[in-house]
């Protein structure tokens, strides 16, 4: 295998098109990749962060912290930001250089790699996961002349967790060295992640540097998408007031904000080709947006069902009111079911009929079932509410 | 074999029924793609407008077609895939990466499979150097390195996604949504299932980073439109070569579609299910009765398909057990009438059995122990019976609990049908209580 193998994919033939009008240039902004240069609404854990880290780099010591908070709150761009300003003012000397790394657990097969990945950043070296680790204890337990610090960001924290704890304990020990000038950032989801998982030692060298990221309010999520439209006039203003508070009531996700309104961009603009309209999206492709991304698909589907699965809901259900459970056998519910058959004026299907239907509806996650090979004995529940069925099968 | 003329525009008919064998075959068991998705349309024309800002304008996107088996994703998928490479600037541009969740079961293979299809650096003629971590590094950080503009978009299609999403840590679909929701390379990552659940099974994170784009496919034609597509699957189009026989066999297909009876069967197989892939199974069964000798296909034909379709795999198995086993059955839905359905074990099946011997004059079956014996494990070997715990040595055989896996109308109607069954026993099986 090469060693220094430059790693890429290969160029384009021809270069990418431009966007060519409003909607595509609004499109293009409210991509969740296109990270503005300043994010709104997170001036003051920012400013939190920034200066943290920048009064360690200046007295050169090192420390944790750990930051919390709901995907897509902002956590991880808000760290790039502050150590872009940071890489800023160092370059403009008005802070000591300092050394910026960013691993990411998720982006490893194991915890035990955290040690390569860091080594290899810090100094280029390929090595095995026990020497990187041998080498790096070694960096950052003895005093060297014009050691820089070293900000190490490190995501998905609670993928890094071992039986033994031997890598978070690393990570949290090498900071409290008098040498090391280390400063390490963590990112997780949970709040009570110390608590719940670390054991004391580990727990006590986290320390209690905390902060919190909350999920957006609904007036947050709404600056958010003007300040990436940044003046391109493309939705009207209720239509984004929509978006943000429906968002802002289910989970408070700025990527998931962002989606709705690129499809709903695209629902425009399917829209505008017949119809008279003001070429601005509103309210209508909003909502038809949020209804294809929030709706589930139950319900369509049990409406769609051929007439044997849907008289095998049917079944399902007049066999749990009849034995007061949420859960009978395929026996006794092809009991019922033939019985509806017969009501229905169809002809009486078969056991291994019956047993196809079940599976397909079992297939589609419709109905939960044991393993197949029990036959008649295997046991059937719902997996969607009984209300939801009847609402579905009565509906016409 | 029939000598062929020179001058004749007519082939032999042999030739002929060669022919449609080999044209209609292709189309229902290869599942050839047809010029335009039928009853699709909006679906097929969200996809396609997606997958071509990814190819043209270099935006990362990602989507889930989510519908039933046989509901056609996969024809949905290739038929975009078709429409889209047709045109040149797709198709300099676009790179494919083709996964399966049945082949690809873990991230180590899913890997290997990338980085090979990708052709990245590592990759020496078919074999990928480097480790599982090393080989995740590398393609992370090649896809890093592109970026909107510039590098190829690739196309992640990952069939079976529900089974990516059974994958250790999720760490493939993360890393996948991550690179499409960041300013990396572009990709566009599409998923097929058959779960409506999928989003239930991917983790927080995972779930944040996936745009919740999903295409629904649930295919829900009317009677009319099934027979629609019965008849045009077995059409012949006008290319076929001797005119004379197409058209005859055109309206022979078409009478048959109007028969009563047909439209009955066909009713009966639409209300079982919608989907088209059983449809194409009865066809297909039907097909091959056509021969030169019989070279269309009559409405006999097609019940006869269509009883093969619906027989009972069970009740067929009955038919061919003994009479001794037939027996120890019939002790068995007796126990269970009494019971009510507790488990029951060979000593209590043979009692039963005793009963039924005692009342009867000759005892023409007043068999063994160990004979019994065999037949009950006989019966347990083809899974007509189940012990109700799964350990083995602990009990003996005599005394394991088992439960029957037949239902009730599947013994009498196996009964009804069994060769030369004796009269004494069927009444004992008539009987209600032993």
């Amino acid at each position: 295998t090469p060693c220094r193998a430059t790693p890429s994919i290969p160029s384009r033939s021809r270069p990418a098109r431009l966007p060519a009008n409003v909607l595509e240039e609004a499109r293009t902004r409210l991509h969740v990749s296109s990270v503005p240069e300043s994010l709104p609404c997170r001036e003051q854990e920012f400013q939190d962060i920034y200066s943290f880290v920048e009064s360690k780099i200046v007295d050169g010591t090192g420390g944790c912290m750990y930051i919390s908070g709901v995907p897509g709150t902002g956590k991880t761009a808000t760290v790039h930001e502050v150590m872009r300003c940071l890489q800023h003012a160092a370059d403009v000397d008005e802070i000591p250089p300092f050394h910026f790394i960013e691993i990411n657990g998720m982006k490893m097969t194991d915890p035990h790699q955290a040690y390569v990945q860091v080594l290899q950043k810090l100094t280029g070296q390929k090595s095995t996961a026990d020497h990187a680790a041998a080498l790096l204890e070694k960096r950052f337990s003895n005093p060297a002349p014009r050691k820089e610090t070293t900000v190490l960001l490190v995501d998905e924290l609670d993928l890094l967790w071992t039986r033994k704890q031997n890598v978070m304990y690393n990570l949290f020990d090498w900071p409290t060295r008098r040498h090391a000038r280390l400063v390490v950032l963590t990112i997780a989801n949970t709040m009570d992640l110390p608590e719940r998982i670390m054991i004391n030692r580990v727990a006590s060298r986290l320390g209690l540097t905390r902060m919190s990221f909350q999920p957006y309010s609904f007036k947050q999520l709404q600056q958010i998408i003007m300040s990436r439209l940044n003046k391109v006039k493309a939705f009207e203003e209720d239509a984004l007031q929509l978006v943000s508070r429906k968002v802002a009531a289910l989970s408070g996700d700025a990527r998931r904000c962002l989606d709705i309104c690129r499809r709903a961009t695209e629902i425009c603009e399917h829209s505008s080709a017949d119809s008279h309209s003001t070429g601005l999206v509103g309210m209508s492709h909003v909502m038809e947006a949020l209804n294809e991304m929030f709706s589930s698909a139950y319900i369509t589907a049990i409406k769609c069902a051929s007439v044997q699965e849907q008289l095998f809901l049917r079944a399902v259900i007049a066999e749990f009111r009849r034995l007061g459970l949420e859960e009978a056998t395929f026996q006794q519910v092809f009991v019922q079911h033939q019985a509806l058959c017969r009501v229905e004026g169809l002809q009486p299907a078969s056991v291994s009929e019956g047993l196809a239907v079940c599976q397909r509806l079992g297939a589609c996650r419709l109905l939960l079932l044991e393993p197949s090979r029990l036959g008649v004995l295997q046991r059937v529940r719902l997996n969607v509410s009984q209300d939801d069925v009847l609402y579905a099968l009565k509906a016409d | 074999m029939s000598k062929r003329k020179s001058k004749d525009a007519h082939l032999p008919v042999g030739e002929c029924i060669t022919q449609l064998q080999e044209i209609l075959r292709k189309r229902l068991c290869h599942q050839q793609l047809p010029d335009r998705p039928e009853g699709v349309e909006a679906q097929h024309k969200h996809l396609l407008e997606l997958l071509k800002r990814t190819a043209v304008h270099g935006e990362s996107n990602s989507v889930l077609i989510v519908g039933p088996r046989g509901a056609g994703k996969t024809m949905l998928l290739k038929c975009v895939l078709r429409d889209l490479l047709e045109e040149t600037e797709a198709q300099t541009n676009l790179l494919q990466v083709h996964l399966n969740g049945l082949l690809q079961t873990n991230d180590r293979i899913a890997l290997q499979e990338i980085t090979r299809q990708l052709h990245l650096e590592n990759v020496v003629g078919d074999k990928v150097f480097g480790s599982f971590a090393e080989n995740l590094a590398f393609l992370l950080e090649a896809l890093k390195k592109g970026d909107r503009s510039s590098s190829r978009p690739v196309l992640f299609v990952l069939d079976e996604f529900d089974l990516f999403a059974h994958h250790k840590n999720q760490t493939l679909l993360y890393n996948l949504l991550d690179v499409s929701q960041s300013a990396q390379a572009p990709i566009a990552v599409v998923g097929t299932t058959c779960r409506l659940d999928v989003l239930e099974l991917l983790e927080k994170r995972v779930k944040s980073r996936f745009s919740h784009r999903q295409i629904h496919l649930l295919n829900n034609p009317t009677f009319t439109q099934y027979l629609e597509r019965v008849q045009t699957q077995l059409s012949l189009s006008d290319d076929f070569p001797d005119n004379k026989f197409s058209r005859d066999w055109n309206a022979s297909i078409e009478t048959l579609c109007e028969d009563k009876s047909v439209a009955e069967v066909l009713q009966r197989h639409f209300n079982s299910s919608k989907d088209f892939r059983s449809m194409h199974m009865l066809l297909m069964l039907c097909l091959s009765r056509v021969s030169a000798a019989k070279p269309a296909i009559r409405p006999a034909d097609l019940l006869e398909a269509s009883k093969m379709c619906f027989a009972d795999a069970k009740a067929n198995m009955l038919h061919g057990l003994s009479i001794l086993e037939l027996c120890l059955i019939i002790a068995m839905k007796h126990l269970n009438d009494v019971y009510e359905g507790e488990p029951f074990n060979l000593q209590m099946v043979h009692n039963e059995f005793k009963k039924f011997l005692q009342r009867k004059s000759n005892s023409m079956y007043n068999f063994e122990q160990p004979v019994i014996m065999k037949a009950f494990e006989h019966l347990q070997q083809l899974e007509m019976i189940r012990p109700v715990d799964s350990s083995v040595v602990k009990t003996q055989r005599e005394y394991r609990l088992m439960r029957l896996m037949l239902d009730h109308s599947q013994v009498m109607e196996a009964l009804q049908k069994y060769p030369q069954c004796p009269t004494d026993v069927k009444q004992w099986a008539m009987s209600a209580f032993g």
